[in-house]
């Protein structure tokens, strides 16, 4: 039987810090990436995602899609690497990291206006 | 610098018989429409449905052996149209639009896949026109996306700023959002400057 949906005063936001997410493989972060948005929370990630990364955080998102869940917002700022650093970073296994990341269910987070070194996101209280 | 190696080493090797052209984009941005065109134009047949509702293109349609010739040069290619990709599909959306419930539902879980599909595709496609709405804001995760994963992979991008027939549209957003591509502006529907995007494609794909 589908879980009802427990009714919430507001939104929570939880903040990881680099050190907390340096610790974890990416697809555990995925599952708790997923988990916690479910949640209906949003999560602010003391690290920018790579291109590959953000489209397997799309994947899942469809992948997870239902009725309930209408799928995800996400924004952020990415880490400026050029061509050098990241090959530098697959060798070493080290990428930079250095960003941030939002991301939330679309039925709580809405995208007011994003730009390369500025965001606006407004929590959708019902 | 990887880009003029790949073209000095085909020059040497020669081209693939035929390259896999995706057209690629967030939903409503006109991808099907050009797809149309493009496919029209040169084998006298459309490849898909258009439909103002999001989503209509739901897994990737293909059109094999298109022969596209433009400025004395021609390239012989499959071309592909992917659904588009998005953050979230949500089933009210297109109830608002006039679908009854369980036909949305039924779309919103074929459109998951239609998303999941055209990113797996992404390791596949030899060369990508990314199509945006001209008329809305560039910057977003999904273009991001999409265009990160393509330079990562080496895989040569056209922008195309489409719908340039709308009163909102701005190509120079698009342009200065992300400059170090190539770019093309056009309006598939009134079939406005598709000879300067032919170009482009002979060109540099």
């Amino acid at each position: 039987m589908a879980k009802k949906k427990k009714k919430k005063d507001g939104v929570k936001i939880e903040f990881l810090s680099k050190l907390r997410l340096q610790e974890k493989a990416f697809t555990e972060k995925l599952d708790m990436i997923m988990d916690s948005v479910k949640d209906e929370n949003i999560l602010v990630l003391e690290e920018a995602l790579d291109p590959e990364e953000k489209a397997k955080l799309i994947e899942k998102s469809m992948e997870e899609c239902d009725e309930k869940f209408p799928g995800i917002e996400f924004s952020g700022f990415d880490s400026q690497n050029n061509w050098i650093e990241r090959i530098i970073g697959r060798i070493t296994g080290k990428p930079n990291k250095n960003g941030l990341l939002i991301v939330g269910s679309s039925d709580i987070m809405e995208k007011v206006q994003e730009d390369k070194d500025a965001i606006s996101m407004i929590a959708k209280l019902e | 610098m990887l880009k003029r190696l790949k073209k000095i080493l085909s020059g040497f090797f020669g081209r693939k018989d035929q390259i896999k052209l995706g057209i690629y984009g967030p939903p409503n941005t006109g991808k099907t429409t050009l797809a149309n065109r493009i496919s029209e134009e040169f084998t006298g047949e459309e490849m898909g449905s258009v439909s103002e509702v999001p989503h209509e293109t739901r897994v990737v349609k293909k059109k094999e052996k298109i022969d596209l010739e433009a400025n004395g040069k021609n390239i012989s290619m499959n071309l592909l149209d992917m659904p588009g990709i998005s953050t979230k599909v949500d089933y009210k959306e297109f109830i608002e639009h006039g679908i009854d419930e369980d036909d949305a539902k039924a779309r919103s879980k074929e459109a998951t896949k239609g998303v999941v599909e055209a990113i797996k595709w992404l390791d596949k496609v030899d060369a990508v026109l990314v199509v945006f709405d001209s008329a809305k804001d560039p910057y977003t995760q999904v273009n991001v996306t999409i265009l990160g994963n393509l330079e990562a992979k080496d895989i040569p991008i056209i922008l195309v700023a489409n719908k340039t027939d709308l009163d909102e549209s701005d190509p120079d957003s698009i342009r200065d959002a992300f400059p170090q591509y190539n770019f093309t502006e056009i309006s598939a529907k009134e079939k406005d400057n598709l000879e300067n995007l032919y170009r482009e494609i002979v060109e540099n794909v």
